[in-house]
């Protein structure tokens, strides 16, 4: 890695000017997740090469990246969401906890309860807001109904939606707005309390207010989560996250705070690419 | 360059001759396409107004619900055959759909690998394409033969056979119509393939293998070929299953081939009926399917 001077006014400083100066290196953190050396092939095609970074606990961490450069796919090997197709493989480390998630004996229903994942599109169940919830608890705990009741109360009300949802809880969640949609599906995830949250480009499908809303519940989230966004806004990685990772073509290019990213990038491909001269 | 594209000839007119040549083309296949509509509707109404002038007297006498089929001369209705025919439908419907249920599932949702899941794709659909007195000569040798005598069941399995094909088919599509995204967030949760399935894909795609068993239900209410070789028919009022049992289209066969004029119209009335039936079905599936959107 050569010495490179940015030249661009980096665009954190204009919308994050209070941004909190020092945020410690990735290496001084503990890491809730480490990744090893990951390749990722769907079928023949080769999709990640060599990826190595540690995700740290109770951070946000952002995926940033022109489209196909691979983020999703690091993003869903996390909770081996890939292993639903056959044709894709991964190989390498994906350690979550000290276990090895892709070479585990363990059933990949618990790593995936621990590691709770948001679509780019809305996902509601065919059924009513309350079981959209209380669908995933069920899978794991035995509640009473009043304490049912109590968690998706808690659920929704985390995912800034319980105003909204509250005397239509036995109304189909298709029924709710998109972003109504997306908030559904936060607090579902949320409800069965994960330990990471995975969020694949939850405001691409989103009106400038829903986004307002989701960020913020990401910053309240942070202090209790491991948070790992997938995002095309470079505004919205450099306004929510604490860690960023700038990929192309399938390689981890530069990663390392989020300001430091924005601000001062240790590679040209990452400074022409968030000041929009990619390419 | 400002030469050829100059504003001053504007292709963008009534009178550019690529315009009116499409228009001509448009009017022209509208009214191929017309024709050709009226055309095979008119056999429709035409087999319907038969259906109805004939059998319209037939049906609106409450005699053919509730006398038994009457021998040639005698006054009688089809109350035999239409309890028959209902019952072989029931057995068959509940014989099938759990099969043809399954199965459309396993190819939705288990079959992704190996050549297991094609292989039967591609045989269900020889089976649903398959001539239903194929199947009528299977259960016929397999089992009346075996057994000896003509049966209900034998019957009821040979449209169970019919309705197998149609089920899986159209389960099949129906659940690989219900988006990956769905079963991905599912299994985000920590939910495991089979739960999954009842609680998430199966009620997603529900509208749609219902009425794909509404569909196999109207498709057997009118079959006889596979009746002929194995319910055969009976003249008199009974349930069992074990013995022949009377049906609607084997006694339509029966009473259209013969010379008398009274068996004749409880035949119109018999096929009204039927045609009734497989009326109400497709609008209730139709209906069905509407709601949804």
């Amino acid at each position: 890695m050569e010495a490179y001077e940015p030249v661009a006014r980096p665009v954190v400083q204009v919308i994050r000017p209070s941004a909190r100066s020092e945020t410690p290196p990735v290496e001084e953190l503990k890491p809730k997740i480490r990744v090893r050396n990951l390749d990722f092939y769907y079928g023949a095609f080769r999709a990640l090469h060599d990826i190595s970074l540690d995700i740290p606990e109770k951070k946000v961490t952002a995926f940033i990246g022109p489209s196909g450069c691979g983020k999703s796919t690091l993003l869903r090997t996390l909770n081996r969401l890939y292993s639903l197709y056959p044709d894709q493989r991964a190989e390498g480390e994906v350690v979550l906890d000290g276990e090895n998630i892709l070479t585990t004996k363990q059933d990949v229903s618990l790593i995936r309860a621990k590691v709770g994942m948001v679509f780019q599109k809305p996902t509601p169940f065919p059924m009513s807001i309350f079981d959209n919830i209380a669908f995933g608890v069920r899978l794991f705990e035995r509640l009473s109904r009043r304490e049912m009741e109590e968690r998706v109360e808690w659920a929704l009300t985390r995912a800034a939606l319980w105003a909204e949802v509250r005397r239509k809880l036995h109304q189909s969640g298709n029924s709710l707005s998109g972003g109504q949609q997306q908030r559904l599906c936060i607090a579902r995830c949320i409800a069965i309390r994960p330990e990471v949250l995975l969020l694949d480009e939850p405001c691409s499908a989103l009106d400038p207010i829903s986004t307002a809303r989701i960020e913020e519940l990401i910053h309240e989230l942070k202090s209790e989560y491991t948070v790992v966004i997938v995002t095309h806004n470079m505004q919205q990685a450099a306004r929510v996250s604490d860690y960023t990772a700038y990929m192309y073509l399938g390689e981890l290019i530069e990663y390392g705070p989020t300001d430091t990213v924005f601000i001062k990038p240790k590679r040209k491909e990452t400074e022409d690419y968030i000041t929009g001269r990619f390419g | 360059m400002s030469a050829v594209v100059s504003p001053m000839t504007s292709a963008i007119s009534p009178a550019n001759p690529l315009y009116r040549s499409r228009k001509r083309v448009n009017v022209f296949m509208l009214g191929v396409s017309g024709l050709a509509l009226v055309f095979g509707l008119c056999w429709l109404l035409w087999i319907l107004g038969t259906l109805f002038y004939e059998g319209g007297h037939a049906l609106a006498r409450a005699a053919l619900y509730f006398e038994m089929t009457p021998p040639p001369g005698a006054d009688g209705g089809l109350a035999n055959a239409i309890a028959g025919s209902a019952v072989l439908i029931a057995v068959a419907t509940l014989l099938g759909t759990p099969v043809g249920i399954l199965t459309g599932t396993y190819l939705a949702e288990f079959g992704k690998r190996g050549w297991i899941a094609p292989a039967t794709r591609f045989i269900n659909d020889v089976l649903l394409s398959a001539p239903s007195i194929v199947i009528g000569l299977f259960v016929y040798s397999v089992y009346v033969v075996r057994v000896k005598h003509f049966s209900g069941w034998a019957g009821a399995l040979a449209l169970a056979l019919v309705v197998i094909p149609v089920v899986v088919r159209t389960s099949d599509d129906m659940l690989r119509l219900v988006p990956n995204s769905l079963r991905e967030a599912a299994a985000a949760l920590g939910c495991p393939a089979w739960k999954m399935i009842l609680s998430v894909t199966y009620p997603a795609a529900r509208t749609g293998i219902v009425t794909g068993v509404l569909l196999a239900v109207a498709r057997i209410s009118g079959e006889t070929a596979p009746l002929l070789f194995t319910a055969l028919n009976n003249q008199f009022w009974s349930l069992d299953l074990n013995q022949p049992t009377a049906n609607l289209p084997t006694v339509i066969f029966q009473f259209a081939m013969s010379p008398y004029k009274d068996w004749h119209r409880l035949a119109w009335g018999g096929a009204a009926l039927i045609t009734l039936t497989v009326l109400a079905l497709n609008i209730l599936a139709r209906s069905l399917f509407r709601r949804k959107d």
